[in-house]
């Protein structure tokens, strides 16, 4: 069984926090402490980004993120060290890689994924990556005999013939995007957000989180009461950019910010 | 993906973009498979690019060209002499009665040297559609004229200054806005790049470009042409003019990609020669990237060229040898710019300076009594100031 699953199955809690940010912004050993931090503080999985030079899924917020991060040299080495200490600092937590395909394309998919594990991660988001390509079902074959997940995005504009044909190749959980557009904070989400949720869970056999918009404390209470899980990246990523050149002010802006979202979901 | 339309060509092309983007490029697929049977469409399409566009563009027979260069007789495809200048409002006009076709309202373009960007705002000013044109703040400045053309047409011009502020950033930006916007608005890609259907509709769309010259030819010289040349960004022009004799294999075929400063990652475009397989904006191609797959950013003289990736079918076409890419480097691109300014009273876009460098070799080593024809994929006059600068940097 994945792990993500089991977490899902154990249901300690009423929706899982999921917090994203970027590695190596502004470098990659603060982005060790970073994942501590938030692993400390209450995220039941964490998504770590993978820079990728042309995120076209992401807002502002994220694109500087990567613009900043890839100011760093970057490395596949670097990643994986980094990933491996924050896995370390908190084993049972899962971890999963957000990233674009290209670089896992470039890396190579089976070193890629049997670095990655070895590294503590079990799941992938791939925003660019439709499940209907060769590449995503090689990639779903070849994390399913690592006990891994892939993770699909799911959009408001997402017909059900399609969305019946991705629960084939989706594992962990559906990433449902709450809006049309990239990701960054928003003030509202669509009225059928709450209806779109319930279909889905209806349809497919796994938990829905919810990401792209979902910023505050409040934000996170409504959307918890149906999604079984809240995923936040921009926020998250504001307060290292506000803060990112004083480590310990990010560190305990991140534990403050962590913890209430945990709170007002739990 | 369709069963009409070519997803892949070989093993590049398909559709590798944001989920939220796949209902839209689906609608677009099924509307266009609907619209390339339908007369009404067609006859739609004739009309604007006869009446509009001032088709079909002449083949002119460039006398003092080929004397100059002493080799095959030189031909010259002129889409400098479209509406707006280039080969790109052929593009703009068939995807804007598309988008009408499916009711959107809003059209959004990204755009490198400004003339598919200008192209976007003509025909949004026509069909009376909101027209938004994203394109790098470099490129503003570079190409100023075409910034302040695409604005005077009623068109928003919104600069983007992420990364190095040129077609590649413009290009994410616009993927973004449609994101956002996918149930107003339509994207006009403007080369034969991004995810399926875009390709295929912009080859479909710019295949003009090869019928046409291939029929004039033959009305006026009974046989098909030694070879052809064009040259390549995206390579909308190019698989345009390529595309009606990519069959007959006595037609030689060549396409011109930016060499710009020499082979050094950051210092050119030239994907076909350097550029590895990988997924940028939608689409599976070559892309100039490092041993990480991160885009390197690309350069050329001509801001028309400066793009990391290549079409997918020219991708396809280098790989099966059927098309001879070959390289050309600012300095080059900027003689042969002057030259045949001066030689044959016509001064052509940057970008296809790019060709007439690799034509001028080919029309040699093909020797007389050949024939070659040139893509003119667009007009010069955007490109003075900025030849100009360069010129008095030559001189310094």
């Amino acid at each position: 069984m994945s792990k993500i699953k089991s977490l899902f199955d154990s249901a300690k809690f009423k929706s899982a926090f999921i917090p994203y940010f970027t590695l190596g912004d502004p470098n990659y050993n603060d982005s060790i402490e970073f994942g501590k931090t938030i692993l400390d503080n209450g995220a039941d999985i964490l998504e770590l980004g993978i820079p990728f030079s042309d995120p076209v899924a992401d807002g502002p917020v994220i694109q500087r993120a990567v613009a900043r991060s890839l100011k760093n040299s970057f490395s596949f080495d670097e990643i994986f060290r980094v990933t491996k200490a924050i896995h370390d600092h908190k084993p049972e937590t899962p971890l999963v890689y957000l990233t674009y395909f290209n670089p896992i394309y470039h890396c190579g998919i089976t070193k890629f994924l049997d670095r990655a594990k070895e590294s503590g991660i079990v799941g992938l988001v791939i925003p660019d990556l439709p499940f209907d390509t060769a590449e995503s079902e090689t990639l779903f074959r070849e994390l399913k005999v690592r006990d891994m997940d892939l993770i699909h995005l799911v959009t408001p504009a997402s017909e059900k013939k399609r969305i019946q044909a991705l629960a084939k190749t989706s594992s962990g959980f559906i990433y449902y995007v709450t809006s049309f557009g990239v990701t960054g904070e928003r003030r509202e989400f669509s009225l059928d957000l709450k209806e779109r949720i319930r279909f889905l869970k209806e349809t497919i056999q796994l938990p829905i989180c919810a990401g792209f918009g979902i910023s505050t404390p409040d934000q996170a209470n409504q959307i918890s009461q149906y999604a079984d899980g809240i995923i936040i990246g921009s926020a998250i990523q504001r307060i290292i950019e506000e803060n990112g050149s004083d480590r310990s002010k990010v560190v305990s802006a991140l534990a403050d910010y962590i913890s209430k979202i945990r709170t007002s979901i739990s | 993906m369709g069963k009409n339309l070519p997803g892949y060509f070989g093993e590049f092309g398909g559709r590798y973009s944001p989920e939220i983007l796949t209902e839209a490029l689906e609608e677009l697929e099924s509307t266009y498979q609907k619209l390339k049977k339908s007369k009404k469409f067609k006859k739609e399409l004739e009309y604007y690019l006869r009446n509009y566009v001032g088709r079909p563009s002449p083949l002119t027979y460039a006398e003092r060209l080929t004397k100059h260069w002493g080799g095959a007789r030189i031909w010259l495809k002129r889409e400098d002499l479209n509406h707006t200048g280039a080969h790109k409002i052929n593009n703009a006009i068939g995807q804007a009665l598309i988008a009408r076709f499916m009711g959107k309202k809003r059209i959004i373009a990204e755009t490198g040297a400004g003339q598919h960007g200008l192209a976007t705002a003509t025909v949004g000013a026509m069909f009376g559609m909101e027209t938004v044109v994203y394109m790098g703040a470099v490129d503003v400045q570079r190409q100023n004229l075409n910034a302040k053309k695409i604005e005077m047409l009623g068109a928003k011009i919104l600069p983007v200054t992420a990364g190095e502020a040129t077609l590649k950033e413009a290009t994410s930006e616009a993927m973004r806005d449609w994101a956002l916007n996918v149930s107003t608005t339509h994207y006009i890609v403007g080369s034969a790049i991004g995810p399926h259907p875009f390709p295929t509709i912009v080859r479909d769309l710019q295949a003009v470009i090869g019928k046409e010259a291939k029929s004039q030819f033959k009305k006026e010289n009974k046989k098909l042409p030694s070879a052809i040349v064009a040259c390549v960004g995206g390579g909308s022009n190019a698989i345009g003019m390529f595309h009606a004799f990519l069959k007959d294999k006595q037609v030689a075929i060549y396409g011109a990609e930016a060499g710009g400063l020499g082979p050094k990652p950051g210092e050119h475009s030239a994907t076909l020669t350097y550029g590895k397989t990988g997924f940028l904006h939608g689409t599976k191609t070559l892309i100039i990237q490092d041993e990480f797959g991160q885009i390197v950013p690309a350069h050329s003289v001509s801001a028309g060229l400066d793009y990391p990736g290549v079409g997918p079918e020219h991708a396809f076409l280098s790989q099966t040898g059927r098309v001879d890419y070959r390289m050309v480097t600012d300095e080059q691109a900027l003689d042969c710019f002057l030259e045949v300014s001066r030689i044959e009273g016509i001064i052509p876009a940057l970008e296809t300076a790019h060709a007439f460098h690799v034509a001028r070799d080919v029309a040699r080593d093909l020797g007389k009594k050949k024939d070659l024809i040139i893509c003119l994929s667009g007009r010069g006059d955007k490109d003075v100031t900025e030849v100009l600068r360069l010129l008095g940097e030559r001189s310094k």
